[in-house]
């Protein structure tokens, strides 16, 4: 490996991290914040992913659209799109029981995957929606990665600062009240189903940003990029690794993990082809048990939460 | 009418025992242990892939296959209850049920590990079925439909006589009603737990086995498996091992029913979409009977 | 030598200690009855004894065997039963299967332990097939006893057994009281019905904020005016 594609696959590395971490802060406003246990956060990529890609491609026979909007225009109506459909889902799910409301937005998800994967008038079915613009690409050949790397840890920033004002506002202070004790928090007059909503929808707005940004990186979206496994369950290890409730705990954890999910991909590239393809699944069952040694031995995460001031006033 | 029963009613009685007997375990580790078990459909998949060991390296049958099946999965989960799940036991039911999620992907990935992603059948070949012709038309039942109808329902009267009979099986039942009162009486409740994953444990290889013998293993299929046995779950009651296996049968019937051309020659719902079927269900019953059509624990 | 000792327990339910020393005995042929005003930390005294509530301070011993903070599910091995107020039985069980879990851990046919609970309690005998969850809050009492007494406990905790039921079912329980107390068993009972429970009681003790106040017989904390006045509506 030269140099140059050395930090040509840093940049990528840290352009996928950053990603991730979008995603992970979104998780972070709905589980780390008020406890929703969301088991779909495929669901919401996939629904930012195929929104952009529908809305910025040009015209193509092979999918719905495209109506050539710029990426931006796209990235915006991704967010908005995936706001829109946590909407009724929180209306319908929000009042059940944390189990039940994992099962019901796994199952969301699932039928999400389902649809992108037959509907192929608009989605392209399994051959996904392809040629999504990229931004920077006018740049030279680093700038361009460099520049949209410089996009993702902007929005992150961005993000980061609006999850760290809410959660030090009296907003985020009666999202842990209901999250640590949802009746007290009620028996306080606050209205917790809207509260617990809104941390869904906004949640769910960022996951959806976090879509876009992934399809217009590899310029491509399809079924298997909005996998449980890719697109659900490495949220969560992230933010559980990196502590929940604590936005750069959040962040920390995707960067930490997506290295270790990019780092041994390396390794398992040296091996022979034959056991190259089985090696990806040690890469999955190592990242299972991370999670379960995390889970025993470090339930806070690398960094746990502090809230920023006690948790016994409810105002 | 013939057709009708050969094509629809009969494969959606066969899928329905197969949901019975993984939403049983699924609701027996519920009233137990207070937390959904997300791995339960990929234990499924384990007792689906040692059995077919069985039929490719030791020349049994799937059928003979089963005990063994069952045997490394009840093994199995045990160890993944005492490794992963005991030290977690006073965490929240939601620590428990990431936890879960994180055995159902390790499972997973050990699957595909050791067997690749492309699946495989038990029997080559083609099964003719066996043919009834009566006065009602000709009907044509798979031999192994049979089978599998016969292997659930016996292994549901086990479980009941076990569960009604037996001083495990009733302490199980009072630990599912009241835990508290069940440690006040004494009764080992890590013990009552062991003997519930080997019930959940046993009923999932079985089901697993038998949803291989009607398609084909897949590392996917348990995965697959586990919005309809949950739906089933809390269809029934949840911790109610009969409604669970009621939610089963309802829902396995209803997903082929749905797929019938029986409405004017076309189908109510695209085959593609049927798993949508137990989730319309769930979300219902979730929204407007959360303890199920009998009354389960909330 | 008394079978029952609590010596000076303080502790609660994490945070600040609702028992501040309280202290009693109970002797083998006894029925004590501790009494006091709502949050006296009289039910927390109680699941203390049985391991329920965590002692920071203080012991309590059966027999001279020290039994402080040892895990519920040990205490029947000691000859310990209790019953607490609420959520006393399995709903979902039969009576007879409620009786017979109280037999789980002795090896061998609970036939006989069971007869001798509806030898007690014969209105039992005649539900024993129907699900204690259907069963009147009287009736509900009587299985949660006997499930308590199946294993012919040294000593049994009640707490507050005649909560909520109708005048005639607590002269009911209280006459089962006594009559489980002549069989043998020791009866250590916490009441808000204090003048009946002290009418029966050997002794009494009076607790106020986690601490004893008065101790003495039970006619003679009847007799007492200052109790009266607190505890008896007199």
């Amino acid at each position: 490996m030269t140099l140059d594609s050395l930090g040509l696959y840093l940049i990528s590395l840290l352009t996928m991290g950053g990603i991730y971490a979008v995603l992970a802060l979104g998780l972070n406003i709905q589980w780390g914040m008020t406890g929703l246990m969301n088991a779909g956060v495929a669901g919401f990529v996939a629904i930012g992913a195929y929104t952009t890609a529908i809305l910025t491609t040009a015209p193509s026979g092979m999918h719905l659209g495209g109506f050539g909007w710029p990426v931006w225009a796209g990235m915006l109506a991704a967010t908005l799109a995936s706001g829109l459909l946590a909407l009724p889902i929180a209306l319908i799910c929000i009042r059940l029981r944390s189990d039940y409301l994992a099962m019901a937005t796994l199952g969301i998800a699932e039928i999400l995957r389902l649809v992108v994967r037959n509907e192929e008038w608009a989605t392209g079915g399994p051959r996904g929606v392809a040629g999504l613009p990229k931004p920077f690409t006018d740049l030279a050949a680093p700038y361009d990665q460099l520049a949209y790397l410089g996009m993702v840890l902007a929005l992150i920033a961005l993000v980061y600062w609006l999850a760290e004002r809410a959660y030090r506002a009296p907003w985020g202070r009666v999202q842990r009240a209901i999250r640590e004790n949802e009746v007290a928090a009620a028996a306080a007059g606050k209205n917790v189903e809207a509260f617990r909503l809104q941390s869904f929808v906004l949640g769910a707005m960022v996951m959806g940003l976090g879509g876009s940004l992934l399809a217009h990186n590899i310029r491509f979206i399809g079924p298997e990029a909005v996998e449980p496994l890719i697109a659900t369950f490495l949220v969560w290890v992230m933010l559980i690794a990196g502590g929940s409730g604590n936005n750069r705990g959040a962040i920390l954890g995707a960067f930490a993990i997506w290295s270790l999910w990019a780092v041994t991909e390396i390794a398992t590239a040296q091996l022979p082809p034959e056991l190259g393809g089985r090696a990806a699944y040690v890469r999955v069952f190592l990242i299972g048990l991370a999670l379960q040694l995390i889970l025993l031995y470090r339930p806070q995460g690398l960094i746990g939460e502090k809230p920023p001031r006690p948790l016994s006033r409810i105002d | 009418m013939a057709d009708f029963v050969s094509f629809y009613l009969m494969p959606g009685v066969v899928l329905g025992c197969i949901y019975a007997l993984g939403a049983v375990g699924l609701t027996l580790l519920f009233g137990i242990l207070r937390f959904a078990h997300f791995a339960h459909g990929d234990v499924m998949t384990v007792g689906a892939y040692v059995a077919f060991v069985g039929v490719v390296s030791f020349g049994l049958t799937a059928y003979q296959s089963i005990p063994l099946a069952i045997l490394v999965s009840v093994l199995l989960v045990m160890a993944i209850d005492r490794t992963f799940y005991r030290p977690l036991r006073r965490a929240s039911p939601i620590v428990l049920l990431i936890s879960g999620f994180g055995v159902a992907l390790m499972l997973r990935a050990a699957i595909l590990f050791f067997f690749g992603p492309d699946g495989g059948v038990y029997e080559q070949g083609i099964r003719r079925p066996m043919i009834f012709a009566t006065e009602w038309g000709r009907f044509r039942i798979q031999e192994r439909h049979l089978w599998i109808i016969g292997g659930a329902v016996a292994l549901a009267l086990t479980l009941h006589l076990f569960l009604t009979r037996t001083r495990l099986g009733k302490a199980m039942r009072a630990m599912s009603d009241n835990p508290d009162l069940a440690r006040i009486t004494g009764i080992p409740t890590e013990r009552v737990i062991l003997a519930t994953w080997a019930i959940g444990g046993a009923t999932a290889a079985t089901a697993g086995v038998f949803l291989a013998i009607d398609t084909q293993v897949n590392p996917m299929m348990g995965m697959n498996m586990l919005l309809p046995i949950f739906a089933a779950m809390i269809l029934g009651g949840v911790g109610r091992p009969w409604g669970a296996v009621f939610g089963g049968l309802v829902l396995g019937i209803a997903e082929e029913l749905v797929a019938a051309p029986i409405w004017g020659g076309q189908p109510l719902l695209s085959p593609a979409y049927k798993v949508g079927l137990s989730f319309a269900v769930m979300v219902l019953l979730l929204i407007f009977r959360p303890t199920g059509l009998f009354k389960g624990q909330s | 030598m008394s079978l029952l000792t609590v010596s000076e327990v303080f502790g609660g339910y994490g945070g600040a200690d609702i028992l501040q020393g309280a202290s009693l005995t109970v002797a083998s042929d006894e029925i004590v009855v501790i009494i006091g005003p709502n949050g006296a930390g009289k039910s927390t005294l109680m699941k203390a004894v049985f391991g329920l509530v965590r002692l920071r301070q203080g012991s309590v011993s059966l027999d001279g065997t020290t039994i402080t903070n040892l895990a519920p599910d040990r205490m029947a091995h000691h000859g310990l039963a209790y019953v607490p107020q609420e959520r006393n039985v399995f709903v979902s069980l039969s009576v007879e299967e409620n009786l017979e879990m109280g037999h789980f851990i002795r090896r061998g046919s609970p036939r006989a332990a069971i007869d001798r609970v509806y030898g007690l309690f014969p209105d039992l005998a005649a539900k024993r097939r129907q699900a204690a969850g259907s069963l009147s809050g009287g009736q509900r009492q009587m299985v949660a006893m006997g499930r308590a007494l199946m294993l012919d406990p040294r000593l049994i905790l009640l707490d507050e057994p005649t909560a909520g039921l109708s005048p005639k079912y607590m002269d009911v329980i209280f006459d089962k009281v006594r009559e489980i107390n002549r069989t043998g068993t020791a009866v250590l009972m916490v009441e808000q019905n204090a003048k009946q429970a002290l009418k029966i009681a050997h002794r009494g003790y009076v607790l106020q904020t986690g601490r004893n106040r008065v101790d003495d017989t039970g006619a003679a904390l009847l007799a007492n005016p200052d109790v009266a006045q607190m505890f008896l509506g007199a």
